[in-house]
């Protein structure tokens, strides 16, 4: 190929030219970095610089459906085990923890009993002990915990970040989202947001039950790959005679084109980067893979792992449910049991790839759970203060920051708002949340609205 | 004739009690309060009534004093000075309402709260102070009246003088021309005559030409180009899809959408009573300011006959069908989301002007005092809004609930359904029964049960005695007591300023308006916006009409036209243009017309070097612009093309037959029964059940408020109780339904029983849901909208998210449009009957392959393209297969989805 060339011109040329078929899987591969110098103008979803260098490049979050306890998790509270008993603060009746607590790793991080695993990674964890939302339903502080208001209707997370980083695999969608809870099309769609920054949903249901399932019209019921290749190379024929009747530049042709041979591709990708049978058992059981307790949660982790892996920007796996008004002793150690394991395996495994180093991983709920008991054995909603935990990407391990009052009610110490949560997120990942706005009726819109501090002292 | 009117308020205090401060009490009083008082607020109610612990149930929080005056849903928690009238204390006192909920205080404690609120309640929590200093100054406002260019009055002006006299058809185009020799371009050559033909019909109609249109189109063009235009486009303004074609994008603009979104999704099921008065409307070429008054005040408009009345009151569904998060358990503050809501539709909308912006500070672009926000709010703050959904008292979910209008002509919606005498006694034995059981079995199957509970009683109260539904229609009232909104510091409830006078923005009016105190003005603020002196509503409008027709607004940003939308192209033209709109009677089939039959229109839309390095987005129209099919078109030319589109509207959606239930995984939560699949939920709290979803129908009795004070006849006071007499209305609603030029005869319930039942014993796999309704063969726009769940067939290619305005919609390539084309499964259901039409009316190879061709572009294989669809046949050796992926192949082409 001579050098230099107008990466459009060539684009354009090969699109033309080149027959589709294993000949373009090269040209796209090229076509792939030639995409990363072309503004974003052109592909929406190219790979974009950040504000400001950055640890972080892609996230894994995982959201637990349902408000875990964090009095029993990772807040501990020792002052409220000693008033186990006594009157609250606004009524009730104080309920210390009934898991035991223990400090971990060189960090001495306090957690509870129902983590084990998680906890031998606790110098990999900052843990955010002073979380506050201003929603104290589920629905309602879900959607905040994702889109920071539960007022309006607005942009994702993960959606937020594809805009602000583009995505590294073409095949891929830039955000996925594994089994969001059953109402959560707001916690993956982008809102205002151009659609191509919506998350791809992978199965429904916050996965409890029922694993990730396939990708919509992934593929064909009546036709072998083969017969396909040959329909399609008869519809860019097609596409590509438009495209030399047409004069000049016309870039929603090439988009078709373009659009096929990565669809094309993504009926394998796709399929091959869900499927974790080519994994050794070691990797399979470091997962809790093929343990009934942990098979579910676990094969979410392996594949996200994969997706981040293949460059997926973000991918989010959603948990439930957590929400133990009730039989709390009884249904949160099966709870955590069913993602600790996993969870550790994940954080190992990104380790042992190196990648933990540049990959963000969050988990916690949309608001934690009352100090006071409810009824014999449960606790109700909190959204004054909580716990979230976050790893890698640039993240302090073994750190603590922020607290909540002696008897956990409320946050008191540094507290960390959820936009100050997402501010410190985006910081992580290289974006300024105060520069990353998008204009939407008539004016610019952040993720973090007009709020947003970003708690350095979690950042290495 | 009856008004079963308005069956339930929820309204919250709109006025602040005239109160003392803090400084009016003395040091005694205080101390009485901080020592008896507030720690048994803090201790006993603030664990459910405060922001210290996020929960405000009832809407009500006791942790400031102007939050415990204004009160809850139930009213003011606290009357100052008296006791009785206090229902924090009557509460206490286990007199109506039972607080604590689980045991009574001391009498030690009731006593000192009689005494407390006896001495006027001495309270020193006060809110932070609201002291709201305007930026935006009188003389700012000035300024942008005299210079800002949308506010300036439409100017009369007169067709450019051109140097090609040969090209302009019209005087829209001597505009285009002037401006385009201004910048020393030339306009682009006509495209060939079967393209405009194309254009003209996706653009009027959203279908493709037929073959027979095709081939007189041609003809006619060959004699008289301008004839054979204006022909066609006077056929395709008389037909009933004109109507659904441009009803859709007024949908986009309104954001239509049949269920309540946010993560509690709820279904609207007579919110398609809107989708039809608007297809309706521009089918009659309603004229538009009378389009916009209905849609703002069609409820206080003089209506001739009951039939005028029912259309009036379901235009203002469209203050109603927002997005709403009724979980939100803050009465309050959802109630002032519901009024900002309504103020940034109608202000978006109709006005292009994002008053929104000015909640809580004064607009930063625009000059727009925080005031003109309030002053607008004040009308909503005026106005009940009925979007109809289950109760809070029998569904947790349902934190904020309404009630819904009854409309007033017999019209159920095909999800109703008749009791007979039996059904109807076994309905209210089942809900006696089940009354009777309660308290029993656990606190999660009690809920359950209550959700049922509700669900039947719903059900019964939208029935007649005689067991026969009644029609019910969402929509706005006037508030029995109609009152100016007070100014929130930062958009903050309990940051109250100063009252503020309703009013319409400043920087358009030249005098305060003068509204009656004892009506919402509501009215008064629809024919201030429909009004002909108004700079901006017929300016918007023929703005957005021609975005549709030329694929870019004057604007280009069609709902702002504010300081951060874009300047206009040309500001002369869209003057033009509207001073003819508002002479043609607002007539938008007049307007079509005028942009159909230019000669702009024609233009090719092939790419000029030279001129796009001038004008790159071709804001100057050197070109036409290369526009792809939204999403609609696409799934209607599919239908079109395979000869599958059933032309005949739908009675209703598939949310009006599924009724008033929940919607989640994409399934809508019909009742099964009380205690449901609890779908491995675990307790109840907020959270809720996985069985609990489906409501019947609709809360009744209350006092209705009917239409405003004054502008309704007396015959249509509420509850003069009779229901139109012996009439024959079946419940598909027969005769009756037929409206307009549309007959919408008979109830087809679509691809319900397919779509519903479509199973997938593979648990992994994704089966198309119920509301993707991939059976159905029916307009686009009839496919139900509830939000968040946009049928795969429109959601792949971009559209409207109904939980915004959308003025201009996206159109992007995507991997992901490929595989839908590829594989899913409506897609390969249009392939196969496409195929087998070009099999039934094509003999050879070659015919069926030209045959396919006109279908699908509206012209003939080139020889090149011939060839290839031949080889592609003989590699599947002319089977039947071979012929489908053919027709796919068509149908999945760049070609068949773009304009050019």
């Amino acid at each position: 190929m001579t050098q230099p060339f107008s990466p459009i011109a060539s684009r354009r040329h090969f699109l033309r030219s080149t027959s589709a078929g294993f000949g373009y899987l090269a040209f796209a591969e090229m076509a792939a970095r030639v995409a990363a110098a072309e503004s974003s103008q052109q592909n929406p979803l190219a790979p974009k610089t950040p504000h400001f260098p950055a640890k972080a490049k892609r996230v894994i979050f995982l959201y637990m459906d349902g408000a875990p306890s964090h009095l029993d998790t990772f807040d501990y509270k020792p002052q409220l085990i000693a008033d186990d008993g006594k009157a609250g603060k606004y009524g009730g009746t104080l309920w210390g923890s009934p898991f035991e607590f223990s400090r971990h790793g060189d960090s001495g991080l306090w957690i509870s009993e129902l983590f084990p695993n998680v906890a031998r990674h606790a110098d990999d964890l900052a843990l955010i002990r002073s979380m506050h939302c201003d929603q104290p339903a589920h629905p309602s502080a879900m959607v905040q915990m994702h889109t920071g208001t539960s007022t309006f209707i607005r942009p994702s997370l993960g959606s937020w970040v594809v805009y602000g980083l583009g995505t590294e695999n073409e095949n891929m969608p830039g955000f996925l989202s594994l089994t969001p809870p059953a109402a959560g099309a707001p916690s993956y769609n982008s809102a205002f947001l151009p659609s191509v920054y919506s998350g791809s949903r992978l199965g429904r249901g916050s996965g409890r039950r029922s694993g990730p399932q396939k990708a919509i019209d992934i593929d064909n019921p009546n036709l072998s790959r083969q017969d396909q290749r040959r329909q399609i190379d008869f519809i860019q024929q097609l596409n590509r005679g438009m495209l030399d009747r047409s004069t000049g530049s016309q870039r929603n042709i090439e988009g078709v084109i373009e659009s096929f041979e990565l669809g094309y591709r993504m009926q394998d990708t796709m399929p091959q980067l869900m499927d974790t049978s080519q994994e050794t058992a070691q990797t399979l059981q470091q997962y809790g893979i093929g343990n009934s307790a942990t098979d579910s949660f676990g094969r979410q982790c392996l594949m996200a792992r994969g997706f981040v892996e293949a460059g997926v920007r973000f991918v989010e796996i959603s948990y439930g449910i957590w929400d133990h008004h009730s039989k709390l002793s009884e249904n949160l150690p099966t709870r955590c049991e069913a993602v600790d394991l996993p969870i550790a395996g994940l954080l190992k495994d990104l380790k042992e790839r190196d990648m933990l180093k540049d990959t963000l991983v969050i988990w916690g709920g949309e608001f934690g759970r009352t100090p006071n008991r409810q009824g014999r054995d449960g606790r109700d909603h909190i959204n004054k203060g909580y716990t979230l935990w976050m790893a890698g990407g640039g993240v302090k391990g073994g750190v603590s920051y922020g607290a909540t009052d002696e008897h956990g009610y409320e946050a008191v110490e540094n507290p960390v708002h959820i936009h100050d949560w997402r501010a410190t997120i985006l910081h992580l990942l290289g974006l300024d949340h105060e520069q990353l706005t998008y204009r939407h009726a008539g004016r610019d819109y952040r993720l973090t609205d007009v709020h947003g501090n970003i708690a350095h002292d979690i950042i290495a | 004739m009856i008004i079963r009117s308005v069956l339930c308020a929820f309204v919250a205090a709109a006025l602040l009690p005239a109160t003392s401060g803090a400084d009016d009490f003395s040091r005694e009083q205080i101390a009485f309060f901080e020592s008896k008082i507030r720690p048994v607020l803090v201790k006993e109610c603030y664990g459910c009534h405060s922001d210290r612990t996020g929960k405000i149930r009832g809407g009500l929080r006791l942790d400031t004093r102007q939050l415990l005056l204004i009160g809850g849903e139930s009213g003011s928690a606290v009357v100052p000075g008296q006791p009785a009238e206090s229902l924090l204390f009557t509460a206490m006192n286990h007199d109506g309402l039972v607080m604590p909920p689980k045991r009574k205080l001391s009498k030690q404690v009731i006593d000192d709260f009689r005494e407390w609120i006896e001495m006027g309640a001495p309270d020193p929590r006060e809110s932070a102070a609201a002291l709201v200093k305007s930026t935006v100054s009188k003389a700012d406002v000035r300024r942008a009246q005299e210079s800002f260019w949308a506010y300036q009055p439409i100017k009369e002006t007169q067709p450019p003088k051109v140097d090609r006299e040969d090209w302009p058809k019209t005087d829209v185009d001597r505009f285009v021309l002037a401006r385009l020799e201004e910048a020393e371009l030339k306009p682009s050559e006509d495209d060939e005559p079967y393209r405009i033909l194309r254009r003209l019909s996706f653009d009027l109609v959203g279908l493709p030409p037929s073959l027979t249109q095709i081939e007189k189109f041609s003809h006619m063009w060959a004699d008289d180009p301008d004839a054979a235009i204006s022909k066609v486009v006077d056929h395709y303004l008389k037909q009933p899809q004109f109507g659904e074609r441009w009803g859709r994008h007024w949908l986009d603009v309104a954001r239509y959408g049949e269920s309540t979104g946010h993560a509690v999704n709820l279904t609207y099921p007579f919110a398609y009573r809107y989708r039809d008065y608007v297809i309706d409307a521009f089918n009659a070429d309603k004229p538009y300011n009378e389009f916009v008054q209905e849609q703002i005040a069609g409820d206080l408009l003089p209506a001739a006959d009951d039939e005028t009345w029912a259309e009036q009151l379901v235009a203002t569904s469209f203050l109603a069908i927002g997005p709403k998060n009724i979980n939100d358990m803050d009465s309050l503050k959802f109630r002032s989301d519901l009024i900002d809501e309504q103020v940034d539709v109608t202000s978006r909308v109709f006005l292009g002007m994002s008053l929104a912006c000015a909640r809580c500070h004064d607009h930063k672009f625009d000059a727009i005092p925080q005031s003109d926000y309030y002053a607008m709010s004040g009308f909503f703050e005026s106005t009940n809004t009925f979007y109809g959904s289950q109760k809070a008292s029998t569904n947790p979910m349902v934190q904020q609930d309404s009630g819904i209008l009854e409309y007033p002509v017999d019209a159920p919606s095909p999800g109703q359904k008749i009791y007979t005498q039996a059904e109807l006694s076994d309905l209210k034995d089942n809900i006696a029964t089940l009354r009777s059981e309660l308290g029993q079995g656990s606190r999660f199957v009690g809920i359950q049960k209550r959700i049922y509970i509700g669900q039947l009683e719903n059900e019964l109260a939208g029935l007649d005695e005689n067991g026969r539904p009644i029609s019910f229609c969402m929509g706005v009232q006037c508030s029995a007591s109609p009152g100016d909104a007070t100014l929130l510091y930062r958009g903050e409830v309990d940051q109250r300023g100063d009252v503020i006078p309703r009013g319409f923005p400043s920087v358009l009016s030249t005098r305060p308006a003068r509204i009656d105190k004892q009506t919402s003005g509501r009215r008064q603020l629809a024919e201030w916006i429909a009004s002909d002196q108004n700079p901006l509503t017929a300016r918007v409008m023929v703005n957005r009409v021609w975005h549709f027709m030329v694929g870019q607004g004057i604007i280009a940003s069609p709902s702002d036209f504010g300081a951060t939308g874009q300047p206009p192209s040309h500001p002369e033209l869209l003057d033009f243009l509207t001073a003819r709109f508002i002479e043609s009677n607002w007539s938008v089939k007049s307007l079509v017309r005028d942009i159909a039959t230019s000669r702009l229109y024609r233009q090719r839309t092939d790419m000029n070097e030279e001129a796009y390095e001038f004008d790159p987005t071709n804001s100057l129209l050197w070109r036409g612009h290369p526009r792809r099919l939204d999403a609609e078109s696409i799934r209607d030319n599919m239908l079109a093309v395979s000869g599958q589109l059933d032309l005949k509207p739908p009675h209703g959606s598939e949310i009006a037959n599924a009724g008033f239930v929940r919607i989640r995984n994409g399934v809508l939560e019909e009742i099964s029964n009380g205690v449901g699949d609890m779908a491995g939920r675990m307790g109840g709290g907020g959270m809720g059940g996985g069985g609990m979803g489906p409501s019947g129908r609709l809360q009744r009795g209350g006092p209705g408020d009917g239409a405003g004070p004054g502008t309704r006849t007396q015959a249509r006071g509420p509850g003069n109780g009779m229901r139109p007499g012996g009439d024959n209305m079946g419940q598909n609603g027969g005769g009756g339904m037929g409206r307009g030029e549309i007959q919408r005869g008979g109830m087809q319930r679509g691809g319900r029983a397919s779509a519903g039942g479509r199973g997938n014993s593979d648990a992994g796999d994704v089966p198309p849901g119920r509301l993707d309704m991939v059976d159905a063969n029916f307009r686009s726009v009839y496919l139900p909208q509830a939000r968040n769940e946009t049928p795969r067939s429109l959601d792949v290619f971009d559209f409207a998210d109904s939980n915004a305005i959308v003025g201009r919609r996206e159109t992007s390539n995507t991997a992901d449009q490929a595989l839908y084309l590829l594989n899913n499964p409506f897609v390969l259901r249009q392939s196969k009957a496409f195929a087998t039409r070009i099999a039934d009316e094509a003999a050879t190879p070659t015919q069926q392959i030209k045959l396919a061709f006109r279908l699908a572009y509206a012209r003939l294989p080139q020889t090149s393209e011939l060839r290839t669809a031949k080889a592609l046949l003989a590699d599947f050796n002319g089977t039947e297969k071979g012929l489908e992926l053919l027709c796919q192949s068509l149908l999945a082409s760049a070609e068949f989805r773009y304009v050019y």
